[in-house]
């Protein structure tokens, strides 16, 4: 085989990835916002986009492992809202903010660990399990909160690490990009995740603990919704007990789907959801920039994400057809 | 090469499975030496499944008894069937498709690098998988491709390569060339063969067609109402011997 050849042929492959289309239509987005208003690129538009797009992304890492192996977790926003006021509470006990953070992660993987077994055990479908959750977390967070926003707690250090500077969101995000994407592309857990979602039977002939680790991808959504939350948190300096929610679990799920997770299971990467969630964030604050009204606003977003949608799967069809 | 001296590799006694009131198996015998090939025709229904179904543990018979290597074993589970070196190969089944070709051979068996951090090494598993594939004469474009992008044949290839490298020494085949062109079967016919001249591999396929498992296979086995009803080397029998004997049946179930 001819390097040239090859080479041509590798850049094809690239740029019939779901995440190459996506990057393509960031950046063309990004010019377009750019020479539309010259305040695009600017540090403090560039942080505000970075903001929009790490808490979504975080989300997106724990929900593209779960589409993986055809499961899905709806009540990661509430878990999301849900984190900080764990924290506040248990601080309020006498635990020192560290500890007290987390303990709040912990409670979120118990959440985690009761969506899975109820999925697993009592085989309800987890789109079912997890709506179910989403309706009783929200009832816990405003019984803890009595419906108050509260102030996040005062620690000058913990909260420059953990969201008052800029940009510390979306370094966690990257942070946690990487460290997932490496645990789904060279992990056994990653590939056996991806076995499931793409055939259970032979999963289970090649001995997979298949329970194990779908209730395990249930224990890390949790988790990271609970992390985002309380970096949200950190970083808004007050919490809320009706922030994040249902928007920023779809905008997770979205941004993995956006990137190439097959809502059917068996396919997608963590590197495409961190570009989905890029280019939802870059439209997100362009748009806002442009000054369009937030109804408008919902339709651009809705069509977008359908057309990113509609793209990708056609292109998953043209992938398989141009094989060698 | 006559299988009565080479040594025996699984042997069946007296097989009775019996679903309810729907009698599966009612006494079957077989025999499998080492190197050689078994092919077992049948109907829909006559019980060639349940058959390899008791062999790879996945259901225990009521009476009989299965022997690995001449000593009687208990096959409860298909993992201790595995531990014994059966491994069966479904069509289809057995693969993801989302996943390449090295993916699938190592897959829950995969080596890992890095010490504690248990990573996947893959360079090991392309290395070993393109290797094993070779010698055992398996054509692919490369092990990086997706097997579901591979044609059935080349597919069904891959899942006998990965019984194979797993140490399987009695390979169980069901099916192995249903729904597939002449071209594609060729693949698997010739793949059997080479498996075959290794000798140290027991095969049992389940097959439809006459001429096919005659080309195939050392021995041939009819099994009708979960009976053994015939039994003969292929080199001593005919297509149209079989055909003659099902022709009988199928005319005594219009008469009765």
């Amino acid at each position: 085989m001819a390097a040239g050849g090859g080479l041509a042929r590798r850049a094809y492959a690239f740029l019939l990835r779901p995440e190459a289309s996506v990057i393509v239509v960031s950046v063309a987005l990004v010019v377009y916002f750019e020479i539309a208003n010259r305040n695009f690129l600017t540090d403090a538009n560039v942080q505000t986009v970075s903001q929009f797009v790490a808490a979504p992304v975080i989300i997106a890492c724990g929900e593209i492992m779960l589409l993986i192996c055809r499961e899905i977790d709806l009540s990661v926003g509430q878990v999301f809202a849900l984190a900080p006021f764990l924290m506040e509470n248990i601080n309020d006990f006498g635990l020192p903010v560290p500890l007290a953070i987390l303990a709040a992660l912990a409670v979120c993987a118990l959440i985690g660990l009761t969506i899975g077994l109820i999925t697993i055990g009592l085989s309800v479908p987890s789109f079912i399990t997890s709506l179910g959750m989403l309706f009783l977390i929200t009832g816990l967070t405003l019984t803890i909160s009595r419906g108050y926003p509260a102030n996040a707690p005062d620690s000058p250090v913990l909260t420059g690490l953990m969201g008052a500077w800029g940009y510390s969101e979306i370094v966690w995000a990257l942070a946690i990009v990487a460290l997932m994407h490496v645990v789904l592309r060279h992990t056994r857990w990653g590939l056996h995740t991806t076995a499931i979602g793409g055939n259970i039977v032979a999963a289970a002939e090649a001995g997979i603990a298949i329970n194990r680790i779908k209730i395990g991808n249930f224990v890390l959504t949790s988790t990271l919704g609970g992390l985002t939350g309380l970096l949200e948190a950190f970083r808004v300096g007050s919490i809320d007990p009706l922030a994040g929610g249902s928007n920023i679990m779809f905008l997770g799920v979205a941004s993995g789907v956006i990137g190439g997770t097959a809502i059917a299971g068996g396919a997608g990467t963590i590197v495409g959801g961190l570009v989905g969630g890029i280019m939802l964030g870059v439209m997100q604050d362009g748009f806002t920039l442009q000054g369009i009204n937030a109804f408008t606003f919902d339709i651009i977003i809705g069509a977008a994400i359908l057309i990113a949608m509609i793209a990708n799967i056609h292109l998953a069809r043209l992938r398989g057809r141009g094989r060698g | 090469m006559s299988p009565s001296e080479t040594p025996e590799a699984i042997r069946a006694e007296n097989l009775v499975k019996t679903f309810g009131s729907v009698t599966a198996l009612a006494g079957v015998s077989m025999r499998v030496a080492r190197g050689e090939t078994l092919g077992i025709l049948g109907d829909n229904g006559a019980g060639k499944s349940t058959l390899i179904k008791i062999l790879t543990g996945y259901h225990q018979p009521d009476s009989g008894q299965v022997y690995v290597d001449g000593k009687p074993v208990r096959l409860s589970s298909v993992d201790e069937a595995r531990a014994l070196g059966i491994e069966c190969v479904y069509q289809d089944l057995a693969l993801v498709n989302g996943l390449s070709i090295y993916h699938n051979m190592f897959l829950n068996r995969e080596p890992l690098w890095g010490g504690p951090l248990r990573l996947l090494d893959h360079r090991t598993m392309r290395r070993r998988a393109a290797a094993a594939l070779e010698e055992i004469g398996v054509q692919v474009p490369s092990v990086e491709v997706e097997v579901g992008q591979l044609s059935g044949g080349q597919r069904q290839a891959i899942a006998v390569a990965r019984a194979v490298t797993s140490n399987a020494r009695i390979l169980l085949l069901d099916e192995p060339l249903a729904a597939m062109g002449a071209r594609e079967a060729r693949l698997i016919i010739d793949l059997i063969d080479r498996l075959r001249a290794r000798g140290d591999i027991a095969i049992v396929m389940i097959a439809h067609n006459y001429a096919q498992t005659l080309e195939i296979c050392d021995r041939v086995m009819l099994i009708q109402h979960g009976e053994v009803t015939f039994e003969s080397r292929t080199a001593t029998t005919s297509a149209e011997e079989l055909l003659e004997i099902v022709r009988r049946e199928y005319r005594a179930a219009r008469a009765g």
